[in-house]
């Protein structure tokens, strides 16, 4: 059985490899992966060692992306902080699409007024820009870490819940599902067995291009001072704390700058690129 | 009368409606009729006579809404499934009745393998583990006459007479007493049908399955069934068994159904159909739903609908010239 699933996903990696610009982002998104992994190994100072010789020093061989204020190299503070913003990326949005995905099932399937209380509620949602949800939750709840990332989950569930209801929509009325029924199988099965894996595939595209979205938030909540504190190394935080320098030393924003926008990039053209290998109606 | 007399299924005076916007559907409109342990009956009619609506209310599986049982009770075993709760009628489905439905490549969920599809519901009726349900899945393959090997195969590597096998391997998976087979031929082309129609012959002599089929082609009817009952317009006009329908048949439309079809032996250049179409039915005729197209109307069918009438042993019909 394993070996026909993997005829599947073999056919999806077949047309995904096609698509230059969905490697590249795959490529690169495994290189970030590996230095947030290797972190330790790589960086070549504590993200939090302060020299105070060594105060604002441009990119040189010793720093190569320079050091900040207080004397710490830039280099070592962006290749930590890939581990915090990926962290909150993938976490706030798994938590995000799993809560946004058992809602959206359940008013796809249901309907009624089940499906008018969920989707009204994600409508109110999606009518504040996240961005204001998110200063919103943060700022109720405090700073830190796992604020940011609740903040960032609650504000992707309403995207979760409107794809997946559309795709339960479509996928319910399929005589297979009625099948299913006759069969004797009840409501729930019917929801996780027969439909979600038939609506997997815009849950991954949605998923794939949402991280970027939520990086991009946790950094914004960050350089904003309604995320991660400092001295963790967070690129948002970095950002916010060069801002002042961007006159003199605009290395400082630069270098965090690049690797949100590096990352984001890699995070769309994948799903770009997911989007396509998994639409059926390009198979060939 | 004795156990074994007693109907497998016995449908009493059912009546389906859809409540749309655009006014009530009457599908099915009061209709009885008893199935035996181990007998096929075949339910004839034209298309959006309720043949299906009938046995989706057989299933309990009629959406709501906008379908609305709106009168009837339907007995399995004695037992009335209109009045099953919820987990009564999920152990109902699948395992004391199954359907096979009309089209194979749409019934099928296409994500999961035949065996997989096979397997769940054993599994879920019988609570069999992974591996006994597969192998059980396995059989019922081969007894399809499908090679288990392809078992691990999903429907699209399927062609269409072998997908409705496997949707018949999945039906029978559990045994089911009662079979509701909804036009299980019609998309598949003349040989493939046949070859299907003769398994579902075998299988359901093999395990003593009763069997409704749903059909429009008269001649599937005479192939496997024991009994017939031609539905028009939401009624059962007449039912009896294969012999008194086909060679004394009484009902106007009945006979308008054998008259249109071609025969061999003669030498015509039109076939010879019934006049007008069927009634829209949100908007039933008053009185006999057929008179309007009824060579031998009589004034009173325009008022009164006919009762059912039995005219000879297990013959029944519905029309006033017989009451």
């Amino acid at each position: 059985m394993a070996n026909k699933k993997n005829g599947q996903l073999r056919d999806i990696w077949r047309r995904l490899k096609r698509n230059r610009l969905a490697m590249v982002g795959l490529v690169i998104l495994i290189l970030i992966v590996l230095v947030a992994i290797f972190a330790d190994v790589i960086a070549p100072y504590p993200y939090d060692l302060q020299n105070y010789s060594d105060v604002k020093q441009w990119p040189s061989s010793k720093y190569i992306f320079g050091t900040d204020n207080f004397g710490r190299d830039i280099f070592s503070r962006v290749i930590y902080g890939t581990r915090v913003s990926l962290q909150i990326g993938f976490i706030s949005l798994s938590v995000g699409a799993l809560v946004g995905s058992i809602f959206g099932a359940i008013a796809g399937y249901f309907g009624g007024w089940v499906d008018t209380v969920i989707m009204r509620f994600t409508d109110i949602l999606m009518s504040i820009p996240k961005i204001v949800l998110a200063i919103a939750i943060a700022s109720t709840l405090g700073p830190g870490l796992v604020n940011a990332m609740i903040a960032v989950a609650i504000s992707s569930i309403p995207n979760f819940a409107r794809v997946v209801r559309a795709s339960t929509l479509t996928v319910k009325d399929q005589e297979y599902i009625e099948a299913a029924i006759a069969i004797g199988a009840g409501n729930s099965r019917v929801i996780f067995r027969h439909i979600f894996p038939n609506i997997l595939a815009p849950i991954i595209v949605q998923a794939t291009l949402g991280v970027g979205v939520s990086i991009i938030l946790a950094a914004s909540l960050s350089f904003l001072g309604l995320g991660v504190e400092p001295p963790t190394p967070e690129w948002g935080a970095m950002l916010s704390a060069a801002r002042t320098y961007i006159r003199d030393e605009w290395y400082m924003v630069l270098f965090p700058g690049l690797a949100i926008m590096i990352t984001v990039l890699a995070l769309n053209l994948l799903g770009d690129g997911l989007r396509d290998a998994l639409d059926p109606k390009l198979k060939n | 009368m004795n156990d074994k007399d007693k109907p497998l299924l016995s449908v009493r005076n059912l009546t389906i409606h859809y409540i749309t916007d655009n006014g009530v559907v009457k599908a099915v409109n009061d209709i009885s009729f008893d199935l035996a342990k181990g007998e096929t009956m075949g339910l004839v009619g034209e298309t959006g006579a309720g043949k299906t609506t009938t046995a989706l209310g057989i299933m309990n599986l009629i959406p709501n809404p906008p379908g609305k049982i709106i009168n009837g009770e339907i007995l399995v075993d004695g037992k009335n499934i209109l009045e099953f709760n919820k987990y009564q009628t999920r152990k109902y489905r699948g395992n004391v009745a199954s359907m096979i439905f009309q089209d194979p490549m749409t019934a099928l969920n296409p994500i999961l393998t035949v065996g997989e599809q096979i397997a769940e519901v054993s599994r879920y009726h019988n609570k069999l583990s992974k591996a006994e349900s597969y192998v059980k899945a396995a059989e019922m393959l081969e007894l399809v006459g499908i090679p288990s090997e392809r078992i691990n195969e999903y429907p699209h590597q399927f062609s269409g007479g072998m997908k409705q096998r496997v949707v018949i391997a999945i039906a029978l998976a559990c045994n089911p007493q009662l079979l509701l087979a909804d036009e299980p031929t019609t998309a598949l082309d003349v040989t493939i049908q046949a070859q299907v129609l003769a398994l579902m012959g075998d299988l359901i002599k093999k395990y003593g399955t009763s069997m409704v089929l749903i059909t429009h082609d008269l001649g599937v009817v005479t192939e496997i069934c024991d009994r017939v009952a031609i539905m028009y317009a939401g009624q059962i006009v007449e039912t009896g068994d294969l012999e008194a329908v086909y060679e004394h048949t009484k009902h106007p439309y009945t006979k308008g159904l054998f008259g249109s079809l071609p025969r061999i032996s003669d030498k015509t250049s039109r076939l010879n159909p019934i006049d007008g179409l069927m009634p829209d039915p949100t908007n039933l005729p008053n009185g006999c739903p057929f008179h309007p197209r009824c060579p031998d109307k009589m004034p009173e069918c325009e008022s009164r609908v006919p009762a059912n009438t039995e005219i000879e042993p297990g013959h029944f019909v519905r029309c006033l010239l017989y009451e």
